[in-house]
């Protein structure tokens, strides 16, 4: 008996171990389909989405985000901590790190790389630390940072691309008298510790990154990472196409299937069609001021705002803009982003309610408005005609008026704007950012709406040096409640991050943040 | 193309063309739909079924359902209103305007001639597309401003040839004899000159009304046409391009009118071409 | 010496021309609203970000001071950096318009292989079935949208038959060409139904002309009347359509680069346009408007010698 069930158990143990090690296979290139090219491969001076997401893959940073976006693993620095006092953090570096020319990434590197990440004079990011005070290498192998403040996002913004380690040596001895011009230099062969080396790039057409031969990682197979040879990025604007392509076979991988599309790619058995959870938030921004265009701005009037997120039918636009790939919003940040409070949709449909409210407001007959959405942009028609027949019954007549983005934004930032389609993705780990842009007033005015309140402002600057996390979890609920109910803002619904993938391409992810992450993809022959 | 003084008509006197015939039909009821759509169309076509989302061309709706449940056939019909406004504004400024000028040009020569000439050359050598973006991003977009962006650079074709024809109607002898006779210059140039010359401008027009179309449905791919809800053909093909495999018929249908509507322009003025052509 | 003169003369026309379209994109381009920085950032754009990169990118200096800089680029050959790229403006322009170039040459091959046969089968056997089957067929060609057309030849073509490649450009010449078959095809629809009614329309005159008429009742072949005077005449008008259609081909090579993920100059430009990347913008256009004038006294000198009449 006892033999047997030893024999059994044995038997049991080597099935589940022989399932659980599906053999990553190594070599190939992964061929991914992108929308749009990327234009500035620097982790510091850098302005768009298209450079952020694929930067991981070739700088690395002291800390990496985990693959839900809301823990922190090591990646360059093995362990840290942070004083009681919250204004200063050791970090330990990995040993035997490498850049991908060969060359030790030293302590000096990474002092260097985060002053250079926190001058105030050097690019858009350096916000994200512009906590930090001091950087010194106590010892080869040990950073401390001193900051001017208690900082509670300070480790999250640790592994942000924009804190990438690079090599000062390589930098400073690129040719240019201030700090763009030698970053144009270095961008051109960009030396980094990541899993890729940037091979060439055809602008505008393809990206091919092969494997750093030096890199540090291993694989569940104990030999180095990437498992890849390498990635090669096509750009292919016309999304039609793009999907075209992968079903065809001749892409492993294409990003931003839109949605409508998200069913029918599904069913197909060759492709494995990801969702991957990502901070997107997709709402409708208001002009919130007294006066617009020298008349009284019915949006200014609380209740007419409050009617129109009512009327509003969250879950007909998930059905109908997101095809049901979206889920509606309960705040105005995504739920993955943390300090997220709220666990109902806003403003569920009640259009008798709405309609009451109207009556209510200064406008019970309603008003004409419009809206500006970009052009030629499906998902903003669908959302802005949409709300055209929802916002009918309580007498809104809405305008739709498509324009480029740089037309668009020029009026946003003018403040001049009625309406407009938005939404945010979340560029690190904690909700200081979004907060800030949306309902901390000094920075943009409320995403550029004009809308104040000195509560939250108040709350805001408070969460900046809270280091208790109970109290600063408390801080930003109460934003959230403020804002979520009397804020410019119509929160519709959140969305994933669709991507699809050949049935043989295994180990890809995205992050809610939005780096696309090939660390440990693997191609099945 | 070279108008030789003698031909032979290749069509019974007295009868118009055939191909005006049939053109102009279509035309006429092209026109007569986009005026009044309501007569033709069952449902309003900017009313969302959320129940009949994607419905293939059926009894309820015999030429399907887009993505927000509107009947498409309602859509088709209410885009003519639309697209013939499209066909005639987009190109009547042009053709007025380009005429003139045309005329003043063809007739004056010299310094005017060459000075047109580098102004032609300009407009034609800029990219067409990217001018008419470059011009609706800067006025806004909607129709309006469409039809500015284009006559802006489409007069330019209706001046070259109409030049191009007086110069050759002033040489010939009636011309002489209207400046013998005293006649202002004016009047030569439109009541004497320009009739004989018109030919060949009016029947670009016919084609240059079927391109108009089909450059507000390149701007409608780009968003920066006819703003919805407005139907308007080319929009509603660009709105189906997701759907090719799964609900074929949102972009079909629109482009048959599309193919049905070019073909009346074209036919028309292949006709009128034949019919003034024998005139002369 | 009649022609190089000619030539010489419409080069020297050239220059002024230039110098307008030069004035009209620089100030068209800056009517533009936005400007290049907040193009790029987007929402995330902070006013003191977007003050300091216009700041270093010159664009706050007064209009005629960033004119004459321009004019002043142009006359040295540096057209500058783009803006969002980083590279040098003639670079991406050496880089991106023999692309389009070949795409555009492809086209109007396919169009003229096309659209001649069978404008000469039209016009014989004119207001008979095949003559309708001929124009109904271009008639369709015509009224398709390029980007749904486009699309349609790659689904099938490309990615259900795989008898060309889905989109892209390839490498090396011949590759190019595989690659940019089936957008030239699409682009030369349009083009070749114009051709075709027009051609159609040229030998139906020249045919019905009474020298024609004459030339056959004295006894010449029918054949070599074709061949002499008609074709000749076809060719005429073929070649000044070209001329004016140059701007559609480009207009159309726009849409059929985005559809087909093509690395052409037409693209650039519109994601030029989008991101207010004025350096690129003012070269490309410079680039391409010498261009088209190099196509039209091309044109022009080819049909001077098939029509020794025309040149004044």
């Amino acid at each position: 008996m006892k033999f047997l069930s030893v024999a059994a158990l044995s038997a049991a143990l080597m099935l589940g171990g022989l399932e659980a090690a599906t053999a990553q296979e190594r070599g190939g290139i992964m061929h991914y389909g992108r929308y749009a090219d990327s234009i500035f491969i620097e982790p510091v001076l850098n302005d768009a989405n298209v450079d952020i997401w694929i930067m991981a893959n070739i700088y690395e940073t002291l800390i990496v985000p985990t693959k839900d976006g809301k823990g922190l693993l090591p990646g360059l620095a093995t362990e840290w901590s942070v004083n009681p006092a919250g204004d200063a953090v050791t970090l330990k570096l990995r040993e035997g790190v490498k850049f991908s020319d060969g060359t030790p990434m030293t302590a000096e590197d990474v002092v260097w790389s985060l002053k250079r990440a926190s001058n105030p004079d050097n690019g858009i990011w350096n916000f994200l630390v512009a906590s930090i005070d001091t950087v010194t290498a106590p010892d080869a192998l040990t950073i401390d940072i001193k900051l001017k403040h208690s900082d509670p996002t300070i480790l999250s913004a640790l592994s942000v691309f924009n804190t990438a380690i690079m090599q000062k040596a390589r930098f400073e001895a690129m040719p240019g008298d201030t700090d763009q011009a030698k970053a144009e230099e270095y961008a051109k062969n960009p030396v980094g510790t990541g899993p890729f080396i940037l091979e060439s790039w055809d602008r505008g057409a393809t990206m091919k990154l092969v494997k750093n031969p030096n890199y540090w990682g291993t694989g569940e197979d104990g030999k180095p990472l990437p498992y890849l040879d390498g990635v090669t990025f096509e750009v292919i604007p016309d999304d039609a196409t793009r999907i075209l392509k992968l079903q065809s076979g001749d892409l492993d991988g294409a990003e931003f299937i839109p949605f409508a599309r998200v069913a029918e790619l599904d069913a197909d058995p060759d492709i494995n069609m990801e969702l991957f959870p990502s901070t997107k938030v997709n709402d409708i921004i208001m002009n919130v001021r007294p006066m617009l265009d020298g008349k009284p701005n019915p949006l200014m009037d609380d209740k007419v705002r409050q009617a129109m997120n009512y009327a509003a039918n969250k879950d007909a636009l998930v059905q109908v803009v997101t095809y049901g790939v979206g889920t509606p919003l309960t705040s105005f940040m995504s739920a993955s982003t943390p300090m997220h409070a709220g666990d109902t949709p806003l403003y569920p449909y009640d259009l008798a309610k709405a309609k009451a409210l109207m009556a209510e407001s200064a406008y019970p007959k309603g008003f004409e408005t419009s809206i500006l959405i970009l052009a030629g942009n499906q998902d903003d028609l669908g959302i802005a005609t949409a709300l055209q027949q929802m916002w009918g019954p309580l007498g809104i007549k809405l305008e739709i008026k498509q324009m480029d983005n740089a037309s668009r934004t020029a009026l946003y930032r003018k403040g001049t704007f009625t309406m407009r389609t938005g939404g945010w993705t979340n560029d690190i780990a904690d909700a200081s950012q979004i907060t800030s842009y949306y309902a901390y007033s000094p920075l943009i005015d409320s995403r550029h709406t004009g809308w104040k309140n000195e509560e939250v402002n108040k709350l805001y600057e408070a969460s900046q040096s809270e280091m208790d996390v109970a109290k600063r979890t408390k801080q930003f609920a109460r934003i959230q409640e403020i804002f979520n109910s009397s804020g410019p803002i119509l929160s519709m619904y959140a969305t994933p991050y669709p991507v699809a993938l050949r049935n043989n391409v295994h180990g890809f992810f995205q992050i809610p943040l939005g780096n696309n992450i090939f660390r440990e993809t693997w191609i099945a022959k | 193309m070279t108008e030789t003084a003698n031909h032979r008509a290749t069509r019974v006197r007295g009868r118009l063309p055939r191909p005006l015939v049939i053109g102009g039909s279509i035309l006429l009821l092209s026109l007569f739909i986009g005026t009044f759509p309501a007569l033709f169309a069952p449902y309003d076509p900017n009313v969302f079924d959320y129940g009949a989302l994607l419905q293939p061309p059926g009894f309820a709706h015999p030429l399907g359902t887009d993505n927000f449940g509107r009947d498409m056939l309602s859509r088709v019909i209410h885009a003519y209103t639309i697209d013939m406004q499209i066909a005639f504004f987009a190109t009547v400024f042009a053709f007025v305007f380009g005429t003139i000028v045309g005329a003043l040009v063809g007739y004056a020569g010299g310094i005017a001639e060459v000075l047109f000439g580098r102004v032609v050359d300009a407009v034609i050598t800029f990219p067409f597309l990217v001018l008419v973006i470059a011009i609706v991003s800067v006025l806004g977009p909607g129709l309006v401003n469409m039809y500015i962006a284009v006559s802006v650079v489409g007069w330019v074709f209706y001046a070259r040839i109409i030049s191009a024809e007086i110069k050759v109607q002033k040489q010939l002898d009636y011309a002489d004899a209207g400046r013998a006779m005293g006649y202002t210059h004016m009047r030569i140039i439109f009541i004497h000159l320009l009739p004989n010359s018109i030919t060949p401008a009016v029947v670009y027009w016919m084609t240059d009304m079927a391109l108009a179309i089909l450059l507000g449905s390149s701007l409608g791919y780009l968003g920066l046409g006819a703003q919805p809800p407005s139907a308007e053909w080319g929009v509603l093909i660009a709105d189906g391009k997701n759907f090719m495999a799964t609900a074929w018929w949102i972009s079909v249908f629109p482009g048959l009118a599309i193919v049905l509507t070019g073909l009346g322009f074209s036919l028309a003025g292949d006709g009128l071409a034949e019919l003034l052509r024998v005139k002369r | 010496m009649q022609l190089l003169s000619f030539i010489f003369r419409r080069i020297l026309h050239l220059l002024p021309t230039l110098l307008f379209i030069l004035i009209v994109v620089f100030v068209l381009v800056r009517l533009l609203p936005g400007d290049p920085a907040s193009a790029i950032l987007g929402d995330r754009a902070l006013d003191a970000d977007v003050e300091r990169i216009n700041r270093e990118l010159g664009l706050d200096r007064p209009l005629y001071v960033q004119f004459f800089a321009f004019l002043k680029s142009v006359v040295t050959g540096n057209l500058g950096d783009s803006i969002h790229l980083k590279i040098p403006v003639a670079e991406l322009i050496k880089k991106r318009l023999p692309v389009t170039i070949m795409l555009t040459v492809m086209a109007a091959l396919i169009a003229v292989v096309l659209a001649l046969p069978l404008a000469f089968v039209a016009a014989l056997k004119r207001t008979k079935p095949a003559d309708a089957a001929i124009r109904g067929v271009f008639q369709v060609g015509l009224s398709m949208p390029v980007f749904y057309s486009g699309l349609i030849l790659l689904t099938v073509f490309g990615a259900k038959l795989r008898w060309f490649p889905v989109g892209g450009y390839g490498d090396g010449f011949l590759d190019h060409i595989y690659h940019l078959f089936l957008p030239a095809l699409t682009l030369a629809f349009s083009l070749s139904a114009i051709l075709m009614r027009s051609l159609r329309s040229a030998i139906i005159d020249v045919l019905d002309a009474e020298y024609v008429q004459f030339a056959k009742a004295k006894g010449i072949g029918p054949g070599l009347v074709l061949m002499r005077h008609v074709l000749r005449n076809a060719l005429i008008s073929t070649v000044a359509l070209f001329g004016l259609s140059i701007g559609t081909l480009l207009s159309g090579a726009v849409i059929t680069e985005s559809v087909f993920a093509i690395p052409g100059a037409g693209r650039l430009m519109i994601e030029s346009i989008y991101g207010r990347d004025y350096p690129v913008v003012q070269g490309m256009t410079i680039a391409l408007a010498v261009l088209v004038s190099l196509t039209f006294l091309l044109t022009d000198l080819v049909q001077a010698w098939l029509d020794p009449r025309v040149t004044r």
